[in-house]
């Protein structure tokens, strides 16, 4: 199957006005500005196959939204070439952009005084949805993320994460192919990030339909996505599944012991296995190299009373930061 | 843009202002308010003298019925609709307008009808109705047409100098207060356009085309004017629609760095 998005060496600059602080700075610019590029994107290409969920991942400022609107077609790309859903998208019109859905967690379309149907009427008719299809998306739609009772209150009532689920499903009614997400669960409480979640891997297995989100919660990356996609400073630093990056960038495993009863164990015992993280008897945490973790794990079920031992990667936080802070320059 | 949409639209805005009927109260008010205190700004002007620019009373009344009129439509559909522009730009909400398959600017334009505001419509029509009376002035077939074409001319010369006015937003973001730019511009257009000195005169039938607003209709349903000159406005109106809309296009090409 052909890719549906493809990006081929992507780059967008800004040129932005630049001024010194103060009064003098503001009249200097006045008379004689001067500019300044900003490389948001540099030379970025990746391809995306059809069904998958990939997320974006990177610092503010890193070039995700950037990307992601070139993607869209809200942006022109300085160089480089997008395919997006068979159509270059600055040029694809109303095909193209009926084949996406777009939402952003920071904007909302939702009427504000209005219950949310209202918006979703408006969308029937701007998407030429049929009364038909229109009832049964609804319907299923509602029923997907549990929406029965927010329909007919007004926008302005609902929590936001009810609003959020509005605004996905006020999205996803013309059944686009494509989505793009840029921060869906930002601000909502856990529950309502494990209910959007939900809902996309749901929707995604029942409609195959190719999801592009960004985020800064894991949470949402581990659960949703099979492949991650790293920008910082405008250039991809990785491409590729989440547990290969873990096992790429981070050195250590962490060894969670969990001590059997008698109490001759002492930090000091244990610092000859590895570095000791925290030790509150029974508890410990070691952190060892990682391709030393099995045989140190031998050794100390051979040496200390254990009565429970597991192997686990550091937090996905801390390794992604680790990617941002060092690069992905060597293997380990 | 599509009818259906706009009225889907329109349906959507109607039923949020039915939630607030006091608004209704409040244009009245304010309207009849604006009313009086220019029909007595009129009154002083007129106890110096007979002629505002060759005009008498009742026609510069005509004149100020029109005026309201216009008022009406820019106050219902133009202010809150693409008179957000300016704030959408800055703050990316028009990345989910143009992420629509929708024409954006007629989207942007007739999103919003603020029903009540249309009070406006139907008292500038009454007031200019009255006036006639006053001026024992029955319309012909032939004036009433043209006050009909010329009419509809002004509103799309309204329409083009606020889309051309927030077209800037896009290359100078941080001007959300152009709104108040058009007002002062638009308040020349309370009276007729003969009325100014000659330079002001070229200004206001040339470059920012507020005659074509109030003093052509006014003109034509006094019978001031031919009404086959009526044509004319509707020339400039498509003119003025053709030019504004080519910097519409323009100004989304540099928003999304098509350009420079």
């Amino acid at each position: 199957m052909p890719a549906i998005v493809t990006a081929e060496r992507l780059s967008k600059t800004f040129r932005v006005k630049v001024r010194d602080p103060g009064l003098k700075g503001a009249l200097a610019a006045l008379v004689r500005p001067r500019y300044r590029d900003v490389h948001a994107v540099r030379d970025v290409t990746f391809r995306i196959e059809p069904g998958e969920i990939v997320a974006f991942l990177g610092p503010n400022g890193a070039g995700k939204t950037t990307t992601l609107k070139m993607l869209t077609g809200l942006l022109y790309p300085t160089t480089g070439r997008v395919e997006v859903a068979g159509f270059v998208p600055w040029t694809g019109g109303r095909d193209f952009k009926r084949r996406i859905a777009l939402v952003l967690g920071n904007r909302q379309q939702l009427v504000w005084d209005l219950p949310p149907e209202e918006t979703f009427l408006l969308n029937r008719a701007i998407y030429d949805i049929a009364g038909a299809a229109y009832t049964e998306r609804l319907a299923e739609l509602v029923d997907l993320l549990d929406l029965r009772d927010v329909l007919e209150k007004p926008v302005r009532q609902l929590s936001l994460g009810e609003r959020m689920k509005c605004e996905l499903a006020a999205a996803l009614l013309h059944h686009p192919p494509l989505l793009f997400l840029d921060e869906p669960t930002l601000g909502l409480d856990v529950t309502a990030q494990e209910a959007i979640r939900g809902f996309l891997s749901q929707y995604r297995e029942r409609h195959g339909a190719t999801v592009l989100l960004t985020s800064h919660y894991m949470q949402d990356v581990t659960a949703l996505a099979s492949r991650v996609l790293i920008i910082n400073r405008g250039h991809l630093l990785y491409d590729g599944a989440l547990d290969a990056l873990v096992a790429r960038i981070a050195r250590i495993k962490r060894i969670e012991l969990v001590l059997g009863p008698g109490d001759g164990v002492t930090a000091e015992m244990l610092a000859g296995f590895g570095t000791v993280k925290s030790f509150h008897f029974p508890n410990a945490v070691l952190e060892v190299r990682r391709d030393e973790a099995a045989a140190t794990s031998a050794r100390l079920l051979a040496a200390l009373p254990v009565a429970d031992l597991s192997i686990e990667d550091p937090p996905i936080e801390d390794v992604i930061r680790q990617a941002f802070a060092q690069g992905l320059g060597e293997d380990p | 843009m599509k009818l259906r949409i706009l009225a889907a639209l329109w349906r959507l805005n109607v039923a949020e202002e039915l939630q607030y009927r006091a608004n209704l109260v409040a244009s009245l008010l304010g309207t009849i308010f604006w009313i009086g205190t220019a029909l007595l700004t009129l009154a002083v002007f007129f106890r110096h003298t007979t002629r505002l620019g060759d005009w008498d009373y009742w026609e510069v009344v005509v004149l100020l019925g029109v005026f309201n009129t216009l008022t009406g439509v820019i106050e219902a559909v133009l202010r809150p609709g693409i008179g957000r522009l300016a704030g959408e730009v800055k703050s990316g909400g028009l990345d989910l307008v143009l992420a629509k398959p929708v024409d954006a600017q007629g989207f942007v334009s007739f999103r919003r009808l603020d029903v009540w505001r249309l009070t406006d419509v139907v008292l500038g029509l009454a007031l200019a109705g009255y006036a006639l009376v006053r001026l024992h002035h029955v319309p012909t077939v032939a004036q009433l047409a043209a006050f009909g074409l010329a009419l509809t001319a002004a509103v799309v010369v309204v329409y083009a100098l606020w889309v051309a006015l927030m077209s800037l937003a896009f290359w100078f973001v941080s001007v959300e207060n152009l709104s108040v730019l058009f007002d002062a511009v638009y308040e020349g257009a309370r009276y007729p356009v003969s009325a100014y000195p000659g330079a002001l005169r070229f200004v206001f039938v040339y470059l920012i085309p507020i005659a074509w607003t109030t003093t052509i209709p006014a003109s034509a349903l006094t019978g001031r004017l031919e009404p086959g000159f009526a044509l004319v406005a509707a020339a400039v109106a498509a003119l003025a629609f053709a030019l504004t809309r080519l910097l519409w296009r323009t100004a989304l090409k540099r928003y999304s760095g098509a350009s420079g």
